[in-house]
Parts: C-alpha cells; sequence; structure tokens
C-alpha cells in the first residue's frame, strides 16, 4: 500500500471534509435497496468519498528495455514496470479514498468502483469511487474495510456470517516472441489445431494474475476471497522485427473474512419468487 | 428472516472479526468466481467454494470449404470445435483436481477471436472448485469432478430437489448450408413460400449437434440434461456456414422423490 501517498489529500478533498465536519450533511452512492440493505447489517452510510490519482507511465520496460539478456529467441520479456506503476495507482486511489472514509469516521467503504481510464498517450487516470459506512458497534476495526460489493451483496454476505474485508487485485503482463511452430500452426494451411505460444501465454498471465490475486488476499488473513472481474487483453506488436504477443490480465475482487463460528448461519436464505415477468431474454447469472 | 436482537450482534462480531485480522498471517485461502449470492447458496446447499479454476486454449480454427449448392456438415471444422471446448475444459478439470474438489459449478464456456493472427480463437472455461462438506460420491463414473454450467441458484435448486449434475455435455456442428440455384431463386421472386433445401438444412444440423449431447450424457448414464442451451454461433464464417452447439448438464437422482418446499410469492417494489 502506498504510505505517504496515500495519506495525502489535494486541497479539494481536505475542503470537502471540513464542509462535511461543519455540516455533517450525510450523502450516499448506494441505490435505496442497497442502502437498507447495509442498514439491516447495521451499517450507517455516512458518505460518498474517492480516492484518484493520474499517472504518466513513461517507461513500461518490455521489448525495448535489454535487461542484460539478448531479446532473441523464446526469452520471456519482463514487463514489471509496467505492472508496478499500475498497483501503485490502484493502491493510492484506494489509499486516498480510505483516508477520506478514516477523516469521516467510517469503519468502511462500500460499493467501490474501481476504474482505469486512459488519458492522452502515456496518462492514466486511476479512481475509486465509493459508499463510506460506520458499524454500530463499540468494536472498530483495525484498517478501514473495502469493498467492491454493492449493499445488498454486503448485507447477504454479513447476515450469512461473513464481512468484506478488503479489496484484493491482481495483475500480470506477460510477452514473449512468436516462434516458428506457432507461427506454422497460425498460417492458412496448417488446417485446425492448437497453437502453443499464445495459449501458454494467456494461461501464464491468467496464472500470475491469479496468483497475486490470491496472495494480496492471503496476506489479511482473509477466509476467502470473492472475485467481480476478471479480464484479459492481448495483442502484438513488432519488436526487433519479430513479432512480439503481448497478454494482460486483470483480477478484481473482495477479499472476506468469517466471523460466524457457530455451525448454522446467523440467517437463512428465504426461497421466494418474484411476481413479475422477466425482462428481456432470461438472464442467467447475476452480475 | 433475522429478529431485532439477533441483529445487534452482526456488527459487533463482524467488527470484532475484523479487528483480530493481520497483515501475514496465514490462511487456507479459497477464491470464488461465484456471485454473493450464488457463494451463499452453494454454501447452503452443503458446499464449500475451494477456488476458481480455469483452462484454457487458443486455436487455429481455419477453413474447409463446402459445395456451393450442398448441405453438408464440415466434420473438420465440427471436429475443431468440439476438440478447442475440450482442451479448455479438461485444464479446467485438470486444476479442480489438484484442488481435490468434487466439483465445478458455475462454469463458463466462452470463445474469444484473438487480436493475434487471423482465425485463433481462444477457448475459456471458467468455474469455481467446490467440496461437498459431507463426504459422498459426488465424482461421475469417469471418476473426474462433476461439472455444471448451472448458476448457483439452479444448482441449489436441483440439490434441494434430489438431483445431483454429473458433467457438462455438449455436442457440436458445424454446417454448411446449400446456396439457392439460380432459377430457383428467380422462381420465388414475388412470392412467400418455404424455402424446403433451407429448413432441412437447420433441422440436420440442429439434430446431429442435439444427438452428440445426448450421447454424451448416455455414457455418463445420465438420467436427463437439464438447462441445455442451443446456440447458433456464426463466428467469422459468413452467411452460410454456422456452428449449431448444445450444451447442458447431465444429472442423477440422489433420491427417489423430488418434492421441494413450495416457494413464497413475493410482489417487489422495485421498477425494473
Amino acid at each position: 500500500m502506498a504510505g505517504e501517498e496515500g495519506s495525502w489529500l489535494p486541497d479539494a478533498a481536505r475542503d470537502r471534509l471540513a464542509r462535511f465536519d461543519a455540516s455533517g450533511l450525510r450523502t450516499s452512492l448506494l441505490p435505496v435497496p442497497g442502502a437498507v440493505g447495509v442498514e439491516s447489517v447495521g451499517l450507517t452510510p455516512i458518505g460518498e468519498v474517492m480516492g484518484c490519482i493520474v499517472q504518466y507511465i513513461g517507461f513500461v520496460g518490455g521489448a525495448n528495455a535489454n535487461f542484460g539478456m539478448g531479446t532473441w529467441g523464446f526469452m520471456p520479456v519482463s514487463y514489471r514496470p509496467y505492472v508496478d506503476a499500475m498497483y501503485h495507482g490502484y493502491d493510492t486511489a484506494l489509499a486516498r479514498m480510505t483516508t477520506e472514509a478514516a477523516a469521516m469516521g467510517a469503519d468502511g467503504v462500500i460499493g467501490v468502483r474501481l476504474t482505469r481510464t486512459a488519458l492522452g498517450q502515456s496518462n492514466q487516470e486511476f479512481v475509486a469511487l465509493g459508499t463510506a459506512v460506520r458499524a454500530r458497534s463499540t468494536r472498530r476495526p483495525r484498517s478501514l474495510f473495502t469493498a467492491a460489493l454493492p449493499g445488498q451483496d454486503v448485507a447477504k454476505l454479513m447476515h450469512a456470517g461473513w464481512v468484506p474485508s478488503r479489496i484484493a487485485i491482481g495483475l500480470a503482463v506477460e510477452a514473449q516472441y512468436l516462434d516458428w511452430n506457432s507461427r506454422n500452426q497460425m498460417s492458412m494451411l496448417s488446417g485446425n489445431t492448437e497453437v502453443n505460444a499464445p495459449t501458454e501465454l494467456i494461461t501464464r498471465a491468467r496464472h500470475f494474475a491469479r496468483d497475486t490475486f490470491g496472495r494480496h488476499a492471503r496476506g489479511m488473513h482473509a477466509d476467502g476471497a470473492i472475485v467481480s472481474r476478471v479480464q484479459l487483453r492481448s495483442w502484438e506488436q513488432e519488436a526487433n522485427n519479430a513479432t512480439l504477443l503481448c497478454a494482460e490480465s486483470e483480477v478484481f475482487g473482495t477479499a472476506i473474512a468469517r466471523f460466524h463460528t457457530g455451525h448454522r448461519p446467523p440467517s437463512n436464505a428465504l426461497t421466494i419468487m418474484p411476481l413479475r415477468a422477466p425482462n428481456g431474454p432470461i438472464v442467467k447469472r447475476q452480475s | 428472516m433475522t429478529s431485532a436482537d439477533e441483529r445487534q450482534d452482526i456488527p459487533e462480531d463482524a467488527m470484532r472479526r475484523l479487528a483480530e485480522m493481520r497483515p501475514g498471517q496465514t490462511t487456507a485461502l479459497f477464491t470464488s468466481d461465484l456471485s454473493v449470492n450464488e457463494f451463499l447458496l452453494v454454501r447452503e446447499a452443503g458446499f464449500r467454494p475451494l477456488g476458481m479454476v480455469l483452462g484454457s486454449s487458443i486455436y487455429h480454427v481455419g477453413f474447409q470449404f463446402g459445395r456451393w449448392n450442398r448441405n453438408q456438415e464440415l466434420e473438420t471444422l465440427s471436429n475443431a470445435m468440439y476438440h478447442a471446448r475440450e482442451l479448455a475444459m479438461t485444464r479446467m478439470e485438470a486444476e479442480a483436481d489438484v484442488l481435490g474438489a468434487d466439483g465445478i459449478v458455475g462454469v463458463r464456456l466462452e470463445i474469444e477471436f484473438k487480436e493475434f493472427g487471423n482465425d485463433l480463437a481462444e477457448f475459456i472455461a471458467i468455474g469455481t472448485a467446490v467440496k461437498a462438506d459431507e463426504p459422498g460420491s459426488w465424482r461421475n463414473n469417469q471418476n473426474k469432478p462433476f461439472t455444471s454450467d448451472l448458476s448457483g441458484q439452479d444448482f441449489w435448486t436441483l440439490i434441494q430437489s434430489g438431483y445431483a449434475p454429473l458433467g457438462m455435455v455438449m455436442g457440436s456442428c458445424v454446417y454448411h448450408i446449400a446456396h439457392q440455384r439460380f432459377w430457383q431463386a428467380v422462381g420465388n421472386i414475388g412470392q412467400n413460400v418455404e424455402i424446403p433445401q433451407f429448413t432441412e438444412a437447420l433441422y440436420d444440423a440442429r439434430e446431429l449437434a442435439m444427438s452428440r449431447m445426448q450421447a454424451e450424457a448416455e455414457s455418463f448414464h445420465a438420467e436427463g440434461i437439464v438447462g441445455v442451451q442451443l446456440l447458433s454461433l456464426p463466428h467469422r464464417w459468413g452467411g452460410h456456414t454456422t456452428e449449431f452447439f448444445a450444451i447442458g448438464t447431465a444429472i442423477r437422482p440422489l433420491r427417489a422423490d423430488h418434492e421441494i418446499s413450495k416457494p413464497q410469492l413475493v410482489l417487489p417494489l422495485v421498477d425494473t
């Protein structure tokens, strides 16, 4: 986590906090069902909070960065500086958001939306936006909990004996030169076959992303993690007169911890059937 | 539902748990690709999620030429589409096997065409590996963890009603539908008529896909297949070549009666 930089807030954010202190006006980004849901588990929304950072990512590593090794061949290419910069972006945005929430006396931030937008050529904006909540409890968590889950989901989890602990992120960028074997497998004449190099590449990218995601969540002593988004972006680029295949994988989710120790959870699901026509085609999966 | 007294304990207990958490302590962590609803229902059905599992394969799907004016299956392509999906599924099952899972729920099987190269598609299978709280024989007759593309909600209902999933079954058929001959097309101008050769082609192709799916279910000794989807996927082959893909979950009975408690009806006060 970004320590110093995360605790720094721009003037506009400090003004907002001062206004919140003076007026005591409570704001919330939660929809009505979400707000009612979290109220039912003893969490009161106290304000919308935001953290934001714009970063210039000038050095991405990769093919043009010779790390002492020959770049030709099947050598994997390192994008470590780029991945580190991305982590720094997400972490700082989240840290600034929680700093703001902590200043309001919150115990956690829920319904966090984490976005990354490209501004111009090499600038990236990272934004974390959520609703700060305070628990009606005598205990306070050691550090604020954060959840990418909407209010309804937080409420359902807590009714079942689970509490969200922190947003976990896994990122990985992997790249590798296209070898002759794969080039042959991709040619018009080769027919239908699996193509080894790209398969290995994306498998590796996803593996590393899931691995860091798991470590991130485990580092908090959480019991589990609910994955909300798995993304993969792939592209090819020309480097050193060869084709470089690149894959970027991102895994986002919320680490959760179990607080209910008994055999039965605090409450059970009720089987109900809503009396409304499904809108559009029947949706198979929810969010 | 919870009463007012119980509600008092929830924030108190939850905050105490958070206060006890320290970075650096190691735990057996699970990851889950399920939504919160699905996660809680799978838990209530008596299963623990072990981890998100996935398998993928990048496949070069070339082209096979069909005769311009003939209805025919393009076997090479059918086999390729099937083989690629099978590779992804097998790799996902292998990951679940390492975790010691009894099954995989909420499997999504997707195809994505890739930016690199022409005709390259990624076949990916993602699901959540689960293990039953009470030991039992959940694996299927091939001693593999069961797989199911049902949502957590459907999985819960299935277990409640006394059925267990055996495995996902699928059938694929890539079909080339004949073009109309010139005089036939001219003869149809200004008329509303059935084009028998198109109708036949679609019947034939769907039948092939479904019979292949059924054959897979029979090899599992399944009682039936639920949640069948019959998709026609044009992919990138132009108007006359289409993949017909049938996919569903083969199930077996757990007990003789299949009664479930009648759900309560509610009228939600939301406008969506």
